[in-house]
């Protein structure tokens, strides 16, 4: 109860420190999911049942499950531990924690391409690659796009803890004002990072919409 | 040009195909009657290499279509088009990608992916698309067309394939009667432009007398006509139509153990008749 008392009023002398972190927050779950994404491309083709040889997508399947597996705190510390402190391993880390979630959902939402429309591409004479390109990805455009604003909404999110280890943004300073008892400028930190999650909330909806 | 010989299909326990010897040389307007589940699909499945038969052989332009070598098969799939049934177009993708994507066997294929064709492609698309009277269409989405069109683009894509087959397996079941007939006349007339060997899966005779120039018909996979659609008499039409039942009711006759009719025999379960 005492919490929430003393959350108000916001002390917003913070409010450019704040600010600052927030955007390499936000700049370290934009890279973490751009690189997922730039690997979640081939990986999700690599497990997709319907495009690739069986032995190859369920080995696939289960290196990304492994991946998955891993929490995302623990590859924050270790890639700290290996390459410094910063955003760079907070990025890195973002990455390859959904890389496995995302890989899995593309392959999945490949598996559910309609067959006929890869038979009739492959019936062309095309290729292997040819026929994702022309068979498989136009039918999945939609939700694969949908699927990245959403793993980037949720970047951001992660991205907002990685700073009690070290991985840079905002989450150096929840560390420091909630241990130092600064409920005051904590409640800054809430409110930033409640504005831009609502707003990438609606981002997500709004891309959802344009590509259809 | 095709050569079918001593060829078995079994399903599970179901025989789907049994083909003495077929032959179809070029240029012949060939089309295949029979029920659905007569095994004309599955005719043409063979011809494309989407099918192994169980045993005997296929040969499409002296090839295995279904050859273990992805080279011979992908050249054989480059040369054999087909218009499927459901036409099994891309439907977010518009009319004009998807005729193009027709040519994927012969443009270069890292250009391609990148959405780059050449020029004379492009042309050739417009052509085509001039030829099946869908010249304005070409940027609208597939999802957008109305039936025939969507039928229209399907014949452009197999036309951009510079096939020398093209098979259309049932390629009006989906449309009106009338649309059926404009779009069978459009796909017959743009493969005698074009010399191509041309089989259509129908099981409408009196639509595909007028086109034909050679009749096909199966009952049970098996083969019951094989010559003139003129000399196609009413006779031939029972033993096409109506053996399926007869079949049917010799197996329950003859044994007790071997009549397993499950898919893709035919569901004309309505109609029984007594054997006299």
């Amino acid at each position: 109860m005492e919490f929430f008392t003393r959350l108000i009023p916001p002390d917003w002398s913070v409010a450019e420190l704040v600010l600052r972190s927030t955007v390499e927050t936000l700049m370290i779950a934009l890279a973490g999911t751009s690189l997922a994404v730039l690997g979640a491309i081939p990986l999700g083709f690599l497990a997709a049942s319907n495009v690739t040889p069986g032995w190859l997508s369920h080995t696939v399947k289960w290196i990304l499950g492994l991946i998955r597996s891993i929490p995302l705190i623990v590859v924050a510390i270790v890639l700290v531990t290996a390459v410094g402190l910063g955003p760079f391993p907070g990025a890195l880390a973002i990455a390859f924690h959904s890389v496995g979630m995302l890989a899995k959902f593309f392959a999945e939402e490949y598996e559910t391409a309609e067959e006929g429309i890869l038979q009739a591409v492959r019936g062309t004479g095309a290729n292997w690659s040819q026929t994702l390109r022309y068979g498989l990805v136009p039918q999945s455009v939609p939700q694969i796009v949908a699927f990245i604003v959403y793993r980037l909404e949720m970047n951001f999110r992660d991205a907002a803890v990685l700073g009690l280890v070290g991985a840079g943004g905002i989450g150096y300073y929840i560390q420091l004002y909630v241990r130092g008892f600064q409920y005051e400028k904590v409640a800054v930190l809430l409110l930033t990072i409640i504005a831009v999650v609502t707003a990438l909330d609606q981002l997500t909806y709004w891309v959802r919409r344009w590509v259809r | 040009m095709i050569e079918v010989k001593d060829v078995h299909v079994l399903f599970g326990n179901t025989l789907a195909l049994d083909l003495e010897s077929l032959r179809i040389e070029a240029g012949e307007r060939v089309f295949v009657l029979g029920h659905s589940g007569s095994g004309k699909t599955t005719l043409s499945r063979l011809i494309k290499g989407r099918l192994r038969p169980t045993s005997g052989t296929v040969r499409v332009l002296g090839e295995d279509p279904a050859s273990p070598k992805p080279k011979v098969r992908r050249e054989i799939q480059r040369k054999v088009a087909m218009v499927d049934q459901e036409f099994f177009l891309v439907p977010r993708a518009t009319v004009v990608a998807n005729v193009l994507s027709g040519a994927l066997g012969r443009v270069p294929p890292l250009r391609s992916l990148l959405g780059i064709y050449p020029q004379e492609i492009w042309e050739r698309a417009e052509d085509i698309l001039g030829e099946v009277e869908l010249s304005g269409l070409e940027q609208r989405r597939v999802e957008t067309l109305s039936g025939g069109q969507r039928q229209r683009t399907a014949i452009a894509r197999a036309l951009m394939q510079e096939a020398t087959i093209i098979i259309a397996d049932e390629p009006v079941s989906n449309l009106d009667p009338e649309l059926a007939e404009d779009a069978l006349q459009l796909l017959v007339d743009c493969a005698a432009r074009r010399d191509v060997t041309l089989l259509v899966n129908l099981h409408q005779p009196e639509l595909a007398r007028r086109f034909a120039s050679r009749f096909v018909g199966l009952a049970d996979g098996r083969l019951v006509y094989d010559g003139d659609p003129a000399g196609f008499t009413r006779a031939d039409a029972d033993l096409v139509y109506r053996s399926s039942q007869r079949r049917k009711q010799k197996e329950r006759d003859n044994s007790s153990d071997s009549a397993k009719p499950v898919a893709p025999a035919t569901s004309h379960s309505g109609i029984r008749l007594v054997r006299p």
